[in-house]
């Protein structure tokens, strides 16, 4: 156990404890926080908070009772002033006092019709908070139950059920479509970091040629499970790093973009994404050290490995189809093979109900996958141990075994 | 007890046999050369002992039974394919690889640095493995098998990459531990270096056993009857009972007729007034001895 510990701790912290990988680790991080801040800065600039004149000739807005705006750079408060003939307005219209000016006519509360004047297009936030400020002045409005005036200021909220009561979905919850997206995206990353830095850790040792020394002070099983839990656990660095930058930023996000206060995972699917994403993770690294024990050189390791790389990611080639036809012939097709199931069983379970008994028959395919490739791995790691600048040819690796 | 026994010990890989009923023992306190042509199954016969191969018959013993995990803590081993972790810093390798041996990370310390002060290392132990030169890299090497105090030492070529003077230290190392108390297994090609360092050997050829004993019996056994004289005065033209004098490098070679005993010559060198300041039997070099066992054994292949 100590010298599996032993194992582990020279794997992680040779990877971790590197530039190299200090670099990706934040550079995701940072890019994002650079593209938010960008994005900031932009809405800063752009966004014109000089105030909207208007002409009231309706006389709702003669004494109007304010509107109450959470105040962000976003959605800045914008102050509405009243005029009494249209060149005053016009006039401060062209020079810019104003960014634009309504004409509301008399017949306003029949014809329900109002005249915008501009130079420029006026901002979102300006156009919202006036229609919100007559909403608001109407005299039918003013007369309503204030449960009733709050749900017409908050608009239609559209939500869809199945009828067994399975499942719904609501219009604000589009970022659902997203979950899928970004655990895929994490799962292929930290599977790809850590398989990655496991074939280089198994290919070096043939090219170091220190295997013959290693082993005869631990067993292969020894070394090979030190080396795979030491560089998963990089690769689960990178993603926990990652996840936290994430909560960071929504938290911080959540202050400037209300939605992101309301995101969570179910339970289940949560569930689901470790049931599926443990089993995926030990294939990939036992599909890596076969691919390690077999080749003698990085290059030519990488290069098959990158094949690999590239089945695992075909479900993100066919989102659209998935997520018309989430229960379709190549939906299931894909959630059976055990390379493509990772991604394509958390995309199936956020756009469609998947049966329980398919989510199971799949996870325990990943399972009976995941170990045969660990015998694999095994074997080809015995077999291609000691064979120096040799390729082990596949067909070797299921000989009568030689080796102890 | 023996360090290691090996009894009827047989190896085939496909069609070839690479160790064919091989018996040996290895004893504390002993430097054991294991040495045998290219091919011969040395190699196969070491990982065999360290539990890398196992036999497909035969016994092996290591350190009084089969191997443990907490044997080969006891084990030091310098393969014939060297290696060392080439893009961490000298010391950072050496510390894992000591690790790995069992040793606490506290006490690898002090025993490392007397070993890379010893070997002129200190200055480059921040340095990369790949920076080092190979005479360097081949004294980590050595460190490597000898820092945690194996009680079995198995070194495969350990003098390649030396230049003598660290030739000359290693050898001081390796007899230092054989006199307290390790057992050693040397295999080389450099039969001056088994000349000069081995109790016993054994030269294996395509995986069965050629020779084995003590360098003594078996320079011995192969002794011609010649003899080797170093005189302080000319040697008369002719002596009686050699047949013929051969010059070595201010050395004089005897070669004996049939009937003639060496006593009888040395009395008839004294009795013709020949001064001497050495007499002693030609014993044939190991690496003739090497040369002719192999080429009877290729002989005797294709015969």
């Amino acid at each position: 156990m100590t010298k599996i510990w032993q194992i582990i701790k020279y794997e992680y912290s040779r990877h971790v404890f590197n530039k190299r990988f200090l670099f990706s680790l934040l550079s995701l991080p940072i890019l994002v926080v650079v593209m938010v801040l960008v994005t900031i800065t932009i809405a800063l600039f752009s966004t014109d908070t000089s105030p909207v004149g208007y002409i009231d000739h309706s006389g709702i807005l003669s004494e109007p009772k304010p509107i109450e705006i959470d105040d962000s750079i976003f959605n800045p408060a914008i102050d509405f002033v009243l005029y009494k003939a249209v060149p005053h307005a016009q006039q401060d219209l062209e020079a810019e006092i104003i960014q634009a000016y309504y004409i509301i006519p008399e017949g306003f509360p029949q014809q329900r019709d109002i005249e915008l004047f501009f130079l420029d297009s006026p901002s979102s936030s300006a156009q919202s908070q006036f229609r919100q400020l007559m909403l608001q002045n109407l005299d039918t409005f003013q007369g309503l139950d204030p449960q009733v005036q709050e749900r017409l200021q908050e608009g239609s909220m559209l939500t869809i059920e199945a009828l067994d009561g399975s499942r719904e979905m609501r219009e604000d919850q589009w970022f659902v479509v997203f979950i899928p997206l970004i655990a895929g995206l994490m799962f292929i990353i930290v599977v790809m970091t850590s398989g990655g830095y496991l074939l280089q850790a198994v290919v070096e040792e043939k090219e170091n040629r220190t295997m013959e020394i290693v082993i005869t002070s631990v067993t292969p099983t020894q070394l090979m499970i030190g080396k795979t839990i030491g560089n998963i656990g990089v690769g689960l660095t990178l993603l926990i790093v990652w996840l936290v930058f994430a909560l960071i930023g929504v938290v911080v996000g959540g202050q400037f973009w209300p939605f992101l206060q309301d995101i969570s995972i179910p339970t289940h699917y949560f569930v689901v994404m470790i049931l599926v994403f443990l089993p995926a993770f030990i294939m990939v690294a036992a599909i890596m050290s076969t691919i390690g024990a077999i080749m003698t050189e990085m290059q030519e390791a990488q290069q098959i490995s990158g094949l690999f790389s590239l089945l695992i990611t075909i479900p993100f080639y066919f989102f659209q189809p998935l997520m018309e036809n989430p229960n379709g012939f190549l939906a299931i097709l894909l959630s059976y093979f055990p390379l493509t199931a990772p991604i394509t069983i958390p995309m199936r379970m956020a756009f469609t109900t998947v049966p329980t008994w398919e989510i199971m028959l799949n996870i325990i395919i990943l399972v009976v996958f995941a170990s045969c490739a660990v015998w694999l791995s095994g074997r080809a790691f015995r077999m291609g141990m000691l064979q120096y600048g040799k390729k082990l040819a596949f067909k070797d690796i299921f000989r009568k075994h030689e080796a102890a | 007890m023996s360090t290691i026994s090996i009894e009827n010990v047989t190896k085939q890989f496909g069609e070839t046999l690479a160790v064919d009923a091989l018996s040996f023992d290895v004893q504390p306190g002993e430097i054991f050369g294991l040495l045998g042509p290219n091919g011969a199954g040395k190699t196969t016969c070491i990982r065999m002992i360290l539990d890398i191969f196992q036999p497909d018959s035969g016994e092996i013993s290591v350190l009084g039974g089969k191997m443990t995990d907490e044997k080969k803590n006891r084990i030091g081993y310098l393969p014939e394919e060297r290696g060392l972790y080439q893009d961490i810093p000298l010391e950072r390798c050496l510390t894992f690889l000591a690790t790995l041996k069992g040793m606490p990370e506290k006490s690898i310390g002090p025993q490392l640095t007397e070993y890379l002060n010893q070997f002129d290392l200190c200055h480059v132990r921040d340095k990369k493995v790949k920076e080092l030169s190979k005479g360097m890299q081949q004294k980590a090497q050595l460190i490597s098998t000898l820092v945690h105090d194996p009680d079995l030492i198995i070194i495969d070529e350990p003098f390649t990459a030396l230049d003598p003077v660290n030739t000359e230290m290693v050898k001081d190392i390796l007899e230092e531990k054989r006199d307290q108390g390790k057992a050693i297994i040397m295999s080389t090609h450099q039969m001056n270096q088994v000349e000069e360092l081995c109790d016993r050997i054994l030269l294996i050829d395509h995986g069965h056993r050629v020779l084995y004993g003590t360098l003594q019996e078996i320079q011995t056994k192969f002794a011609s009857r010649d003899i080797l004289i170093t005189p302080r005065s000319p040697l008369p033209s002719t002596i009686d009972g050699v047949m013929e004098v051969r010059e070595l490098n201010g050395r004089f070679l005897l070669a004996l007729e049939e009937s003639a005993e060496p006593h009888q010559i040395l009395k008839n060198l004294i009795n013709q007034g020949i001064e001497l300041t050495a007499f002693e039997i030609a014993v044939p070099p190991l690496n003739e001895i090497f040369i002719q066992v192999v080429k009877i054994q290729e002989r005797g292949k294709y015969d």
